[in-house]
């Protein structure tokens, strides 16, 4: 907790409109006791600035510092006073001289007396800098013991090479595999898809080469024939028990990389196109493995086929098997648990996810693996001709080399069309099509017909990564990625819903070698940071670095688990009774558990429910709507409506002057108490600026905005029963290039108040 | 609906094709650029996306009839415009030059023509069969006095009756190929479906003289292509009404010759040597110049064209090769003969006679028989009403 404050005022921040002689001389006059050096600077962030500060600073007598001027996401290196001072802003250029404007709407005007409204509000601001910071503390986390062996699940192509990366960087590694030799899909297959320049031959895997490497690597152990049975603890702490044969061993291990690759698709979608009738109809998986063991052959007879055709075009299997619906998230099952904290809330049992959509998502590498096992045919038969149908060729990138090179050949035959049927005549296959490049309907004969493989990751199902997790053994919301894996967050390819688990390869998302080489090396430097920060004892991944972590008084909890339900990381297990037990390494500090407890158990050093409850009581609310004007919190996500704010006041948009803005790490945080104080203090209205939600959720903690909104619906029907019109307290959606939007928002909201009038409490 | 039509895709088909000129047909994404900007192209199944689509798969059998190889006049738009390089243009000369192959029997001498391996016996027929004759008229030696050809091939024992027989077995062939075309356009040309206004069919006389005056004798179409064709448009004419002077010369001097012997008075009109002041000898001269000149425009063309946007194929050079060695051997025949050069004189004409049988006797399986294909495909085009959509604007095309 600071209580020796030095608050700078930034000059050129704060003019033309304000004078910061003044705001000192108000400092000075309502915080003085806790702020022993009020001073203002022309420019706080060059050099002469920061010296000053680091001149008074050096003096012992401060153990915090408030800068009031440019927004805290600029020059925030430059303020860094050591580990025993706590910095934080307060954000008047943007906020305020920059996003003022006068009730009427009109700009204030520079020379002119400064209106009333300008100065309660930089009054207020300021007022609330000094009281968070009063309530802030230095986070200093206990810095666990870690291993630093990361286990990478999967001894394939992607899995290998995540192995070498790990251990080129320097890192032991554990590599395991289920079947008794490595090498996963790739060893079975005659080549892939170029990997180098030019781009325009299938070339070897290689992958017997990298078998040799990890062979030879004495950083890297590799278990053969093993699975992993459970995987317990936190990130830096995980004991995984690993079966190998019968026989169980536990290994400590700091991280994991998922690279459990995929299996073929069940292939009742493809009867669609005679297979599994037709002796001829086969996968392009039972091809590539016939070319691996040496010739192509039709099964009906064993004769090298002079026709080949590979159909891309899967309209008529995606209509044939109408997708499944795709089971709702736990979102659903847990809406009404949320209100009774579900008493008897199990894990979610593992559902496998089997849909048809795992052909369409597998449509690049069906189209080039179409491209790929044509040129087989081409290359292991003479004068054979090879058929393609697709209804749409998908070969992104440099990959479309590839393909211009197929078109050349002249045994490679290519159109569009929609794939009618397969039938048999004779001893040969004739294949139909409509809507062809040829021209209307066709058909063709062909002595083998080759159909498309879909990839189904192996997340979809089996849990895989066996997690001894109160929130189950599995990733969570699975179902909304149809089973793999994938990221949370469409920036950040390598993350999951469990902090020190990356996934990398096929069980991610159907790619190329090319492509999962990639991927290894990237989730293998993820897995890396993450052991590195669990051992510094700092956050991962979206709050990279901090300090801070989750503190909790026990001595409140009444274990209704709400934390350990709601937390989109799962970071929190509980013991029989039900009181919650922390993993600070698996935690992504988003406070979600903190806007969750009733009981306010729930702390961060530097951000804590008093601390904002004190900023809202800080701020002085008119009594009366006609003197003064209404009053109305933003609670604004640090994220996205945060910068979205800065940057709509540094495009010249302004808002209303009856806003305060206080910014929260993620609207998952926000805490019922909070909306409750502010309304019990007569403020007008409450909005919550935070990410979109829903299946194409932007939110960085994934389920923050969503739960914020359900517990809104909690608080308004809490509003109703005192009297408060409900339409007070509103949660919107806005993304960090919404800036132009969100002005009107916050216009819209007030004229909303204005209408409704003032809050009924206002006064008491 | 369409009824379903089975393909059946010929590999070889392909590769023919792509050894007849169309090396990059493989490479057309069918992207329809070619069809949107061929002036040329009728608005009913327009040319060249189809016959690319149709030569991708290698499917032989639709180009049975396909007229509009004929009615493209390879200016080259579509494969300037390709944004594959797939040279749509050279396509479809391959398919005509295939046609030149096949269409005629025996089409041995088709295979001969296709490729430069067989040349060697091309050549050696003419050569053989003139050196025979000057083995038999001198023994190889040249004869003395004045530079008189018939000296050596006796023009009315010898080059005239050889030259008849070609004639006829050229017509002949060329009667054989006309009749099988105009059959194959009658199969693959659908005539009970009409659209719009129902329009006089034309006669069969009007057809052929709307071709031959409107078209073939102004060269108009060449200068509807979306671009520059001067180049080409006046190497072809000037080479076109080159031969066409020199045809005039060589009727004047057989009728006069062979139809004095019945009407005596009109025999000198064709006695050869003539003098240089004779109209038919300057007609003659004006032919061979114009020629040369169209032959230099022509093969510059060929010279300097962007590979990316066209090639050509060993036809195009085996013709221009052909006329070069007629029109060069020809004219040194008559220069060394006026300078009186004994020794250079009697060989040069000896290769003149096998540059001119190389021409003609070959002709129907040359590139030069889109002489008499491409005149009945005009005419059939005519007769049908396959004709170019009217433009009511210029197309322009930027890249």
């Amino acid at each position: 907790m600071a209580e020796k404050i030095g608050v700078y005022i930034d000059e050129s921040s704060v003019a033309p409109l304000l004078s910061a002689e003044e705001l000192v001389a108000f400092v000075k006059a309502k915080c003085g006791g806790a702020c022993p050096i009020v001073k203002s600077h022309k420019r706080l962030s060059s050099p002469d600035g920061v010296a000053m500060i680091k001149a008074d600073v050096a003096t012992g007598e401060l153990d915090a510092v408030l800068l009031c001027g440019t927004s805290p996401r600029v020059d925030w290196e430059l303020f860094d006073f050591g580990d025993k001072v706590i910095v934080d802003r307060v954000n008047l250029r943007e906020f305020v001289v920059l996003g003022y404007k006068n009730p009427d709407g009109s700009a204030p005007v520079p020379g002119q007396p400064v209106p009333p409204e300008l100065t309660s509000m930089v009054y207020d601001y300021l007022r609330m800098g000094v009281v968070k910071l009063q309530k802030m503390g230095t986070p200093n986390p206990e810095i666990p013991e870690t291993v630093k062996t990361i286990l990478v699940l999967g001894g394939g192509w992607t899995g290998i090479n995540a192995a070498l990366s790990a251990s080129g960087a320097g890192y032991d590694v554990v590599l395991v595999e289920k079947e008794a030799a490595l090498g996963g899909k790739a060893a079975g297959l005659y080549k892939t898809f170029p990997m180098n320049y030019p781009y325009l031959e299938a070339t070897d895997t290689g992958i017997d080469r990298l078998i040799g490497l990890v062979a030879g690597n004495g950083k890297i152990r590799v278990c053969l024939s093993t699975s992993l049975k459970l995987l317990a603890g936190a990130p830096g702490q995980y004991t995984a028990t690993l079966v190998t044969g019968g026989k169980e061993e536990n290994l400590a291990i700091g991280s994991v990389v998922l690279a459990a690759g995929w299996t073929p698709m069940d292939t009742d979608v493809l009867a669609a196109y005679g297979y599994g009738t037709l002796q001829n109809v086969i996968t392009s998986a039972q091809f590539e493995a016939m070319v691996k063991a040496g010739a192509i052959t039709r099964p009906s007879d064993g004769k090298a086929p002079k026709t080949v055709a590979f159909i891309v075009d899967v309209t008529k299997a995606m209509e044939a098997t109408p997708a499944a619906p795709v089971e709702e998230a736990p979102a659903e099952a847990a809406k009404p648990a949320d209100k009774k904290a579900g008493e008897a809330a199990e894990a979610p049992a593992f559902s496998p996810i089997k849909t048809p959509k795992h052909l369409a998502y597998s449509s690049e590498l069906t189209s080039l693996v179409a491209l790929k096992q044509a040129n087989y045919v081409r290359e292991k038969l003479d004068d054979a001709v090879a058929l393609i149908i697709y209804d749409s060729m998908m070969v992104p990138g440099l990959n479309e080399r590839y393909y211009r090179a197929a078109q050349d050949n002249p045994g490679i035959m290519l159109t569009k069309g929609t794939v009618t049927g397969v039938v048999q005549e004779g001893i040969t296959m004739v294949v139909s099509a409509t809507d062809t490049l040829l021209g209307g309907d066709i058909s063709v004969a062909a002595d083998l017909v080759v159909v498309p493989t879909g990839l189904v990751p192996a997340t979809a199902l089996d849990p895989t990564i066996n997690l001894l997790y109160r929130q189950g053994p599995a990733f969570p919301d699975l179902a909304l990625f149809d089973g793999f894996a994938d990221s949370n967050y469409i920036c950040f390819p390598y993350e999951t819903r469990r902090t020190g688990i990356y996934a990398a390869g096929c069980v991610r998302q159907p790619m190329t070698m090319a492509q999962a080489k990639e991927d290894a090396a990237g989730a293998a430097l993820k897995a890396i940071q993450c052991i590195e920060s669990a051992s510094r004892g700092v956050a991962v991944h979206p709050r990279s670095g901090d300090l801070s972590y989750p503190v909790f008084n026990f001595v409140r909890c009444t274990q209704c688990k709400r934390c350990t339900e709601e937390c989109p990381f799962g970071a929190l297990d509980d013991d029989e009774k039900g009181t919650p037990k922390p993993n600070p390494t698996r935690c992504r500090r988003c406070g979600t558990c903190m806007g969750a407890c009733p009981e306010r158990v729930i702390s961060f050093d530097n951000y804590n429910v008093d601390m904002i409850g004190s900023m809202i009581r800080e701020c002085v609310i008119p009594p009366k709507i006609e003197e003064g004007g209404p009053r109305v919190f933003i609670l604004a996500c640090e994220n996205d409506a945060y910068p979205a704010l800065d940057m709509a006041a540094l495009r010249g948009r302004k808002w209303s002057p009856y806003v305060r803005i206080i910014p929260v790490r993620c609207l998952g945080s926000v805490n019922a108490i909070w909306v409750a104080d502010a309304m019990s203090k007569g403020v007008d209205g409450v909005m919550m600026l935070g990410c979109k939600y829903g299946d194409d959720y932007q939110c960085h903690f994934v389920k923050g905005s969503e739960i914020c909104n359900r517990r809104k619906e909690n608080i308004a029907e809490s509003l109703k029963r005192l009297g408060v019109e409900p339409e007070r307290v509103e949660q919107y959606q806005v993304a960090i290039d919404e800036y132009d939007k969100i002005p009107d928002m916050i216009d819209q909201f007030m004229d909303m108040v204005l209408k409704i009038g003032p809050n009924p409490f206002k006064g008491y | 609906m369409a009824y379903e039509q089975r393909i059946k895709p010929d590999l070889q088909f392909v590769k023919d094709v792509q050894a007849a000129g169309g090396e990059a047909v493989k490479k057309c994404y069918q992207c329809a650029t070619c069809s949107v900007a061929c002036p040329l192209a009728p608005p009913e199944t327009p040319f060249p996306r189809k016959e690319m689509v149709w030569a991708q798969w290698g499917l032989k059998d639709r180009f049975d009839g396909d007229i509009d190889i004929w009615l493209c006049h390879n200016c080259g738009s579509c494969s300037d415009l390709c944004p594959r390089g797939a040279r749509p243009g050279d396509l479809i000369a391959a398919i005509r030059n295939i046609t030149y192959r096949d269409l005629v029997e025996p089409t041995i001498i088709g295979k001969w023509m296709s490729s430069p391996k067989h040349l060697p016996k091309l050549i050696a027929i003419p050569a053989v069969l003139y050196l025979l004759i000057w083995l038999m008229t001198t023994g190889f030696g040249l004869p003395q006095g004045e530079i008189i050809y018939g000296k050596l091939f006796p023009g009315d024992y010898t080059i005239d009756p050889i030259f008849g027989l070609v004639a006829l077995f050229v017509a002949y062939s060329f009667y054989k190929g006309v009749m099988k075309l105009w059959k194959s356009f009658d199969q693959a040309i659908p005539t009970t479906l009409q659209i719009g206004t129902k329009t006089k069919k034309p006669t069969l006389i009007e057809s052929i003289k709307a071709v031959l005056f409107d078209e073939v004798a102004t060269h108009v179409k060449w200068n509807d292509c979306g671009k520059d064709n001067t180049e080409r448009f006046k190497g072809h004419l000037s080479l076109f009404y080159g031969f066409v002077a020199l045809a005039i010369v060589t009727s004047i001097v057989a009728v006069s010759h062979w139809g004095g012997l019945i009407v005596p008075f009109i025999a000198p009109l064709g006695h050869t040597p003539m003098p240089l002041w004779s109209p038919v000898k300057l007609l003659a001269n004006i032919g061979a110049i114009a020629l040369l000149y169209g032959l230099t425009m022509l093969t510059r063309r060929r010279i300097n064209v962007d590979p990316a946007t066209s090639t050509s194929s060993y036809y195009d050079w085996y013709l221009l090769g052909v006329i070069w060695a007629v029109a060069l051997t020809g004219l040194g025949a008559e220069i060394f003969r006026l300078a009186g050069v004994a020794s250079l004189a009697y060989p040069t004409y000896y290769l003149h006679l096998i540059a001119v049988f190389m021409l003609f006797a070959y002709l129907p399986w040359s590139k030069l028989g889109h002489l008499v294909y491409r005149t009945t495909a005009l005419v059939y085009a005519h007769q049908v009403g396959r004709l170019p959509l009217k433009r009511e604007e210029d197309k322009v095309f930027m890249i």
